[in-house]
């Protein structure tokens, strides 16, 4: 399996505080791969670097062969990344279908004045992703919901909501972050045979951060440990479970 | 209640309305407005063209506040800007009423990207005091560029004559801004149900996710700018048409603020509630008039001397009221009537 993103020693510094540290690794296409670490390891600001929400201070990032870190963030959904927020960041007063089609925003065309007119192309296309739409709300399962204002529904599907307007944006790479914090079981369940899903039947590539060790652990292929913004361990699941130095930053010595 | 009245293809989802009801109703409230002229007098009809134009500038504002979420105080400077375009283009270049209209619409997107730029990296309270500001500048500019634009004496507008209507008639102009208003809904509301409007609601809920899905901050702001600043500069142009002698003292604060109260009273983000916004702004110091007449003497004429600041009192008075029993606004009251009537008896 070749590496659809690669993290090639990136640091970030805010001031003197180093968030993150030369960390490097690779995730294969087709991987679910998860960042784990305790809080403050840094975890969510390599997550934004790679969303392009901020520049890396050193290092690249290289996503399908380009490098990303100095891309615009909105230019990021074109090239095949979606992803969802650790805090929920749906657009809460919108419907369900409405929040799915900002997700397809990009791979629309229609402009101000043809918008205006709702004439021939401009209603063909939002016809298009409104069928579209509906495969992306049939595949999480949520086709009761499709026309309620998301900020009515539980925090569960909230989340899936935001699952699916990331899936709208057609992405090559997904980015979840802490996807099930929150969450029972049963809903925690869901959320993992949905990742799965994505992977095996949609043929996403997944990149979580997540804090959930049982989901961690289940689903993964590989999984990158960080601590104080450092990369301490990188491996297969089973790796990481027997690694020394995660135990350490974990559980303290012995 | 209503059943049996399902949408059955995305087509028919993505139309405005489905229902016959609704096209009926919306039929019959045309045809009665078409009709208007014809029913009341002068005085009514001259109150009626400034609630279409003031309807037209609140759904400009709401695109921009409501919808986008970026406040302005600057609705006063867009319509000045639109009026005095228009006025100078028929009154001292001898352009057609028609092509200066279009003209407002144009100069006054065009002025919107000035602070359209600052506007990328202001928010909230500091974007509606830039706005402010560049209000003051337009008007500023409209008194001292005596060269242009006639200073402190003001444009005379005569000849008025648009698409074969003479618009010194007050009922040719009033069919002039009902066209207008019904065009402006129209584009409004297929703007919301396109990837620009979603992109400007995605905006004000939400930026950085908006950022993340795919949508440029720069351009759909300044999108949002220019677009709601068109449609307000269509609203002045047809102030120049309606007042047809015009000076900067028509654009003062109080009109910005008006503005804003009738998209607050009105329903923030809606297109009706726009529309209702307007009325229910420019008729109240009407129904405040028709009342007093019935008061003492005294009374009346200490109400007729503070015209102005009553009318900034009852302004915000609008407002608080509105806040208190329903920030959805009227239109937020009317949603809740019909769901209370859809589900009678059974509602709560």
């Amino acid at each position: 399996m070749s590496a659809l993103l690669s993290i090639e020693r990136v640091s970030k510094r805010f001031g003197g505080l180093t968030a993150v540290s030369e960390v490097s690794f690779a995730v294969p296409e087709g991987a679910i791969y998860s960042v784990i670490g305790p809080n403050g390891a840094g975890k969510t600001t390599l997550f934004n670097m790679i969303s392009a929400l901020f520049p890396p201070s050193e290092g690249a990032i290289v996503f399908d062969g380009q490098a990303v870190h100095r891309a615009r963030t909105h230019q990021l959904a074109r090239l095949g990344i979606g992803r969802t927020f650790q805090n929920l960041a749906i657009f809460s007063h919108a419907t369900v279908v409405q929040n799915l089609l900002v997700g397809m925003h990009h791979a629309l065309k229609a402009n101000l004045l043809s918008a205006a007119l709702f004439w021939g192309p401009a209603r063909r296309e939002e016809l298009a992703a409104r069928r579209r739409v509906e495969e992306i709300i049939d595949f999480l399962e949520i086709e009761h919901l499709r026309d309620l204002p998301v900020g009515l529904l539980s925090y569960g599907l909230q989340k899936r909501v935001e699952l699916g307007r990331a899936l709208a944006v057609g992405p090559k790479l997904l980015l979840l972050d802490e996807m099930v914090s929150g969450m029972n079981a049963e809903e925690t369940e869901d959320i993992a045979r949905f990742i799965l899903d994505i992977r095996d039947e949609l043929g996403v590539t997944v990149v979580m951060v997540e804090h959930d060790m049982g989901i961690v652990m289940d689903i993964s292929d590989r999984i990158a440990v960080l601590n104080h913004g450092s990369l301490i361990a990188e491996g297969t699941p089973a790796e990481i479970a027997a690694d020394p130095a995660v135990i350490q930053a974990y559980l303290g010595r012995n | 209640m209503r059943t049996g009245h399902y949408v059955e293809s995305y087509e028919k989802q993505l139309a405005l309305t489905t229902n016959p009801v609704t096209w009926a109703w919306t039929g019959a409230l045309l045809l009665g407005l078409a009709l208007f002229p014809l029913l009341v007098g002068n005085y009514l009809l001259s109150v009626a063209i400034t609630v279409g134009i003031a309807a037209i500038g609140a759904i400009g504002l709401n695109l921009l506040t409501g919808i986008t979420g970026l406040i302005s105080l600057g609705q006063a400077g867009f319509l000045a800007a639109g009026c005095y375009t228009t006025a100078l283009l028929v009154a001292d270049y001898g352009w057609p009423p028609e092509l200066a209209l279009l003209a407002a619409g144009f100069v006054s997107a065009l002025l919107s990207l000035v602070i359209g730029v600052p506007s990328l990296r202001l928010k909230g309270l500091y974007l509606a005091i830039t706005t402010l500001a560049f209000s003051f500048i337009i008007t500023h500019f409209l008194l001292y560029a005596e060269a242009l634009t006639h200073g402190p004496y003001g444009v005379r507008v005569e000849n008025l004559r648009f698409l074969g209507l003479d618009l010194t008639q007050l009922d040719q102009l009033f069919w002039l801004v009902l066209a207008v208003l019904v065009l402006t809904v129209l584009a409004a509301l297929n703007l919301l149900r396109t990837r620009v409007g979603r992109a400007f609601t995605a905006i004000r809920d939400h930026d950085v996710a908006a950022r993340v899905m795919g949508i440029s901050l720069t351009r759909y702001k300044l999108a949002a700018f220019m677009v709601s600043s068109f449609v307000v500069g269509i609203a002045g142009g047809l102030m120049a048409f309606q007042f047809r002698f015009i000076n900067v003292d028509l654009f003062n604060l109080l009109i910005s603020i008006e503005a804003l109260a009738m998209i607050i009273v009105g329903g923030l983000g809606s297109v009706a509630g726009s529309i209702l916004g307007a009325v229910f702004i420019v008729l109240l110091p009407e129904a405040v008039r028709a009342l007093t007449d019935l008061l003492p003497a005294a009374l009346t004429e200490m109400l007729s001397t503070y015209v102005y600041e009553v009318r900034g009192l009852l302004t915000g008075l609008a407002i608080i009221v509105m806040l208190r029993i329903e920030p959805h606004g009227l239109i937020g009251l009317w949603r809740d009537a019909k769901r209370y009537w859809t589900h009678w008896p059974l509602s709560v």
